[in-house]
């Protein structure tokens, strides 16, 4: 015959379940706290390394190119990848949550950061492909006024002409609208995470 | 008192209710022994900034049920299919499997919690460790008022979804 569990022999049935007693030593805790600050480091360090790179690249072309046009195109790459990785820093490095939040600080915070990298992604295109179009325009015309002057004759040549335009802008140009693209469809996922946390909060 | 002694008297006094926790917000063991250390590792980081503005028990929770939820929160699979506690207590006796021990009563219950939303869960959780309202109230940020309520209609669930699902106590 079916009987009631009093909502007290629940809590005592809960209480009594059993339990590993965890513990973790202070060495344990501090290794992985080391372990979890190093792969964030490294995380950094992958982006400032990339855009060093890059800097290392266009600041040795500035010697080998002699064009004034070209180099200054070489200026302006420096300049734009700087100004990504400034922005980089400033806006997108992520935040570590205050411990010790009620539930709806601790939800607002989860989204604030969703929300804040989902405009990043969204803006994708005035921080981080915007900053190397003059660069790259510039560049691509310095090389082919180079070359023009190389060989005077170049204009006879306009498969060769065609082949140099496409590599120096329609090449990144489609490279841009790929980023811009795969950013958008990540800031559509993050939008779908805030509206599941929305929805989350919404009847608790 | 230095952040390593506090990790040690918060371990020694809630170790087993945050193994209970973590249950709470994940079934695969593995995963849950994952969280579990997570939860350890967060709360020893914490204790760096412990002000005691709160008691030791609140600051506990709190940063437990916060680590917990942000892992709920990243699993699109599951946080999509969670419900209310009102909600469920409209569902209840849906599940009627016959519960005949107190394992079996243990299981049918962290079905039941692992069903509901962040927040019940923290309240179902807090309740189960035998806490009351203003304490549940002071983890949550909720008034006991409205801890109240919600407890109210917590024991309303327990007490259908283990009457009607013909439960046999022992």
């Amino acid at each position: 015959m079916p009987s009631e569990i009093p909502n007290n022999d629940l809590q005592k049935i809960w209480q009594k379940q059993p339990t590993e007693g965890f513990k973790m030593s202070a060495a344990e805790l501090r290794l992985k706290a080391q372990k979890f600050e190093k792969r964030i480091l490294w995380r950094n360090l992958r982006e400032y390394v990339a855009s060093a790179i890059v800097i290392a690249a266009f600041g040795s072309y500035i010697s080998v190119f002699p064009s004034t046009l070209t180099r200054t195109g070489c200026v302006l790459i420096i300049a734009g990848t700087l100004f990504v990785v400034y922005t980089l820093h400033k806006r997108g490095a992520a935040r570590t949550m205050p411990a010790g939040l009620e539930f709806r600080s601790c939800v607002e915070f989860h989204r604030q950061e969703l929300q804040r990298q989902r405009d990043l992604l969204r803006g994708v295109w005035s921080w981080y492909l915007l900053p190397f179009v003059p660069g790259i325009i510039v560049f691509s015309l310095g090389r082919l006024r180079e070359q023009a002057m190389k060989e005077p004759n170049a204009s006879t040549h306009p498969g060769e002409m065609v082949t140099n335009f496409a590599l120096g802008i329609v090449v990144p140009a489609l490279l841009f609208v790929g980023v811009w693209w795969l950013n958008q469809w990540a800031a559509s996922k993050l939008q779908r995470r805030i509206d599941d946390l929305d929805a989350l909060e919404k009847e608790s | 008192m230095s952040q390593d002694s506090l990790y040690e008297q918060a371990a020694d006094a809630y170790g087993s209710a945050l193994d209970r926790l973590a249950g709470a917000y994940e079934l695969d063991p593995e995963a849950r022994r994952d969280l579990l250390q997570e939860i350890h590792l967060q709360l020893w980081r914490s204790f760096a900034s412990f002000d005691q503005r709160c008691s030791l028990r609140t600051w506990v929770y709190r940063v437990a049920h916060n680590v917990a939820t942000g892992h709920v929160i990243r699993q699109s699979r599951v946080r999509n299919r969670l419900v209310s506690i009102e909600n469920i207590e409209a569902m209840a006796g849906s599940d009627h499997e016959l519960a005949a021990s107190q394992a079996h009563a243990l299981e049918r219950l962290s079905k039941l919690i692992l069903r509901l939303k962040p927040l019940d869960r923290q309240i179902i959780v807090s309740y189960l460790e035998g806490m009351d309202a203003s304490s549940i109230g002071e983890i949550t940020g909720l008034s006991a008022a409205n801890i109240a309520m919600k407890v109210h209609r917590i024991k309303n669930v327990l007490k259908r979804w283990f009457d009607e699902g013909g439960l046999h106590a022992k």
